[in-house]
């Protein structure tokens, strides 16, 4: 019995690693096999038109390609879940043809090596007449090349309630300091909050921090993208006015801490915040929602500090993923939707949540007759991406997907900290993510 | 004695009043998502919102059946619940008649092993389990999504069924066996009768927990014809706009099956996590 | 649930099989080997769900969490490095300590409104039925639903919070439940209780319906307060699915990521920073795969101990 069980337990065990290791074996030998379809991930653009448009003309660009129906595959991909899934399927080698990525997702995949090269796409776009504005290149060029297909520009501006500033008898604020005065004068809490300045634990956070920094000479990182900056006496003076703002002169509504991406919006687009810093995606959605509240809503450059005013934009561009079994289609796929006639027919359906990477549609009565919009060219000429004064890298992509900077705002504002601690602490953790990927 | 009795006349009240109150804590937040769903959105946001919807609408029901392929999501769901339940049925009784009636090596490691399984984080497995199911090409089909889900029901299945099977009285089996049924045929004539409510209760979980997952569920499906109602929801998230009146309007339709089956078999549920603890 | 069983074979140990085998050891070998080969068919389908879909994953999470690597990069081997920094971390710290106060305190109120949720359901009262499927309605909604309707509920500024206190004037400011650092982890763990209950009440009153009404009344003329009655009769008859359901809820709740994900996304300040979230956003947010694993398992040795505890417990009977 001894001897029969001992065989056993040998037996057992040998099977037993065989079979723990063969879907190792398995998983890993047939990686790369995918379907023969040209697979599209759309993540929704911001008005159903938009959408609609866009696979439309996906289909249509397949048509002339010389593809049934049945060889494409179009997804609808919810921007909150795209990181997640995408991660998934490039580690299973199983990506998509074609897919918008945000800003420093460009840089990100480009370094991993997954992205094809469109530089030849990005050079004809420029010889466009006018061209596109150079602002978007930032985002899109790694190593020399770019790697992805800018296809909007979006300036942060700030949403203001003009009947308020009128109803108050002022002018919307030039410098942060009348900027307060201001939001004191119109405010009536709880009901209305003057600045619904995005403060939870998202990315929204690290914009509308990182833009008042500027404002007042500070910056994350140095061009050179190697020099983090955090703990300079700038933006230990910015920070200070953010804490003042939020504790003294109380014109940020407390809840605004636990606010995700949407928080701001919703504030403004129920009346309960006077001014907020977000790309014209509320304006837009007013434009199909709220007509009234659209005309009272004015789009500024956002008050200056002791250094002027700086903008933000930030860059949505198309990838195309290497894994592809059609790169040419892929591309191809790409240059259909920047030809003139399609990309102007999507960007204007959008309501002015896309802006155009074209100059040459500034020059349209769509974008030249609506008041809301007469910053919007300078703002998409001068603006910078949330990394300034670095370009978005992917150590950039990290600081941003970590909430560094929220967390650092949330020290000083929920725990108490002196703003100078709270920037020490947040510079060394940034120091550590560039310096990771200086590394390899 | 009397005073055992007075007590129990007073507890009674202490049980209709703590009722009353428990009943609000679990159907007020249950309240607010239908209320929300039958508002328009004035009444949703802001101050001006409402506590009870004053002009009534079903346009956020309308908007969900006529804009979105909710029913579609609503078809997936099903098919993938559905069976998930049957094959974690077929499994799981199969295995854990192994595991309560017949002595093999290794009985007792696996049987302590299936609870384990549960520890496993889900949160990290979906990267590893995207590859296993990309290698079998069953990413963004039913089958892949019910393949994973058993990775979940079927050891939950197993574990409990084995329980249940233990506490049917061996004799009954063993006349059986006498009587020249074979094995199976025991199992499926004199164990599975005995065992209907405790089957009622598996059915009832496996069913639920698939209809309610989410991360598996978002990662593993990209098409409209394979998408299920939870991952459907976050498509009202349009970036940062949310549209929260279709959303609840969605949360609430597809919280009704499981509350419709658990009223249906209720008295099933109850009655077989009754057997279940007679040994106790 | 699941309650019980495996302490049903007790004192039945060595009859678990069934036939003839023990009586007569000439023909034991054949007919153990048959039960072995049924057995093994009987097991292949629930093992190889098992193998490839939880032990491969798992080993694969274990082999990432010993890897310096990335979304979408080779990963290089670095031994135990991922721990050495997540240990060196000050969140760390933190977040164990945010994690054994979530599991804790939320598996204590589900334990305690559970447990008088089944006493009151397990009361005579007209309706009852009615009343137990409405208590156990949590239970039917899925949880991310759960999650994006309390926090719809929890919201500052539109939620229903805010507006049923500052209508009926309970309330002048407006309270930011989530934003509030000595609020929101209470309110994620009441979230948690919330959609929890249902399940301890459900498995706990069907205890209680087990319990043969002579036990009290026996116990009634021995002259046994209600008080005595509930510990010496109910709590002994109850231990098993104590036992069960303790653990399974813990686990859950130990391993969920979506509460506080919708919720508070860890904040304020780290406040309801808990493992399961700070795996996801290291994996997924800064993607950086092997670093996410070992924070994903970094609980798991706790709750490994927590259930070998349990259920030798449970199984103690069957052991040999």
């Amino acid at each position: 019995m001894r001897m029969t069980r001992r065989h056993v337990l040998k037996q057992a065990g040998l099977a037993a690693a065989v079979t723990t290791t063969s879907p190792w074996w398995l998983v890993r030998t047939s990686h790369a096999q995918r379907a023969k379809k040209l697979v599209f991930w759309h993540v929704p653009n911001f008005t159903p038109l938009a959408d609609d448009l866009q696979k439309q003309q996906v289909y249509e660009f397949a048509k002339q390609a010389g593809l049934k129906d049945s060889d494409v595959e179009y997804d609808v991909v919810a921007n909150e879940q795209a990181q997640a899934k995408l991660a998934a399927a490039i580690e299973a080698g199983n990506p998509p043809d074609v897919m918008r990525l945000y800003e420093s997702n460009v840089q990100f995949y480009a370094a991993g090596g997954h992205l094809l090269d469109v530089h030849d796409l990005v050079e004809k776009m420029r010889k466009e007449p006018k061209g596109i504005f150079e602002s978007a290149m930032t985002s899109v060029v790694y190593k020399g090349r770019a790697m992805g297909v800018p296809l909007a520009v979006n300036p942060w501006p700030v949403h203001a309630r003009l009947d308020l500033l009128d109803q108050a008898k002022v002018e919307y604020p030039k410098t942060w300091d009348e900027f307060v005065e201001t939001s004191k004068k119109i405010q009536s809490p709880p009901r209305l909050f003057a600045f619904g300045m995005c403060l939870g634990l998202v990315e929204d956070t690290t914009d509308n921090v990182m833009n008042l920094l500027w404002c007042y000479g500070g910056k994350m990182v140095e061009a050179d993208n190697k020099t983090v900056v955090m703990s300079s006496p700038e933006n230990v003076a910015g920070v200070k006015v953010i804490e003042a703002m939020f504790k003294t002169h109380k014109i940020i509504p407390p809840g605004a801490i636990s606010w995700d991406n949407s928080g701001n919006n919703k504030a403004y687009q129920s009346r309960q915040a006077a001014f907020v810093m977000n790309p014209s995606s509320i304006y837009a959605y007013l434009d199909g929602n709220d007509k009234d509240l659209q005309k009272a809503t004015g789009l500024f450059p956002v008050p200056a500090g002791p250094r002027g005013t700086v903008n933000q934009i930030d860059t949505w561009a198309y990838g195309a993923f290497k894994k592809t079994p059609y790169p040419d289609l892929a591309k191809g796929l790409l240059d259909y939707f920047m030809q003139p006639a399609n990309y102007d027919k999507i960007i204007q359906s959008t309501g002015g949540r896309w802006v155009p990477v074209y100059k040459r549609l500034f020059d349209s009565p769509f974008w030249r007759e609506k008041p809301a919009f007469k910053h919007f060219i300078k703002m998409a000429e001068t603006g910078v991406p949330v990394s300034y004064a670095g370009s978005p890298t992917p150590a950039a992509g990290e600081v941003l997907n970590t909430h560094l900077v929220p967390k650092m705002i949330q020290r000083v504002l929920v725990e108490n900290w002196e703003p100078a601690r709270a920037l020490d602490e947040c510079h060394k953790r940034i120091v550590e993510i560039y310096a990771r990927y200086a590394k390899g | 004695m009397r005073s055992v009795s007075r007590t129990r006349r007073s507890l009674q009240w202490v049980g209709n009043t703590l009722l009353a109150l428990m009943l609000v804590w679990t159907l007020v937040p249950f309240y607010w998502m239908i209320a929300t769903s039958l508002k328009k959105d004035r009444e949703i946001y802001g101050f001006e919102a409402t506590l009870i919807p004053h002009q009534p609408t079903l346009a956020n029901y309308a908007r969900l059946f006529a804009k979105t392929p909710f029913i579609l999501y609503l078809r997936n769901s099903t098919i993938i619940a559905v069976g998930t339940t049957i094959a974690s049925l077929v499994f799981g009784t199969l295995g854990a008649y192994a595991l309560a009636r017949l002595r093999f090596p290794g009985r007792k490691v696996i049987a302590r092993g299936l609870v384990f399984t549960y520890l496993v984080p889900p949160a990290l497995l979906f990267i590893p389990l995207f590859a296993v199911m990309s290698t079998l090409r069953l990413v963004d089909t039913h089958q892949g999504l019910i393949l994973t889900y058993l990775s979940f029901s079927v050891p939950f299945c197993t574990w409990l069924l084995m329980g249940y099977f233990r506490s049917v009285p061996l004799e009954l089996e063993e006349a059986a066996l006498v009587d020249g049924c074979t094995r199976l045929g025991s199992l499926v004539r004199v164990i599975l009768p005995m065992s209907l409510p405790a089957l009622a209760v598996v059915a009832f979980f496996a069913f639920t927990q698939s209809w309610n997952e989410f991360l598996y569920a978002n990662v593993f499906v990209n098409s409209v014809e394979v998408r299920t109602v939870t991952t459907g929801l976050t498509l009202f998230i349009v970036e940062d706009v949310f549209f929260w009146g279709p959303m609840m309007a969605a949360s609430f339709l597809s919280a009704l099956p499981p509350l419709v089956i658990y009223l249906i078999f209720q008295r099933w549920v109850v009655k077989g996590l009754t057997l279940g603890a007679v040994k106790g | 649930m699941a309650i019980r069983a495996h302490d049903a074979v007790a004192g039945r140990d060595g009859i678990a099989t069934v036939g003839s085998a023990q009586a007569r050891p000439g023909r034991a070998s054949l007919a153990l080997r048959r039960e072995r080969q049924l057995a093994y068919a009987l097991l292949t389908p629930t093992l190889l769900v098992i193998l490839f879909l939880v032990a491969y994953p798992f080993c694969a999470a274990i082999a990432l969490s010993l890897q310096d690597k990335m979304v979408g990069s080779p990963g290089r081997w670095v031994g135990l490095a991922n721990y050495l920094e997540l240990f060196r971390d000050e969140v760390f710290l933190r977040t164990a300590w945010n994690s054994v106060v979530y599991t804790v305190v939320a598996v204590a109120l589900k334990f305690v409104l559970g447990l008088t949720m089944a006493l009151i359901l397990d009361q005579e009262r007209r309706f009852n039925n009615v009343f137990r499927t409405l208590l156990f309605v949590p239970w039917a909604v899925p949880v991310i639903i759960v999650a994006l309707n309390w926090r719809w509920i929890f919201d500052d500024l539109s939620g229903f919070l805010n507006n049923f206190l500052i209508t009926f004037h309970l309330s002048r400011d407006i309270i930011s439940w989530l934003s509030d650092p000595s609020l929101a982890m209470g309110c994620v763990i009441a979230v948690v209780v919330w959609a929890g209950t249902p399940f301890y009440s459900m498995t706990f009153l069907a205890g209680l319906q087990a319990i043969p009404r002579e036990l009290y009344e026996a116990a009634e003329i021995d002259g046994a307060s209600i008080v005595q009655q509930f510990v010496y009769v109910t709590v002994p008859r109850l231990r098993t699915i104590f036992l069960t359901t303790v653990m399974l809820s813990t686990i859950w709740t130990a391993t969920n990521l979506q509460f506080v994900f919708v919720l508070t996304r860890g904040g304020p300040a780290s406040r309801t920073e808990i493992f399961p979230h700070l795996a996801y956003t290291t994996a997924l947010g800064a993607r950086r795969l092997g670093m996410g694993a070992a924070v994903s398992l970094v609980f798991f040795p706790v709750l490994a101990v927590l259930i070998l505890l349990l259920t030798r417990r449970m199984l103690r009977p069957t052991d040999d």
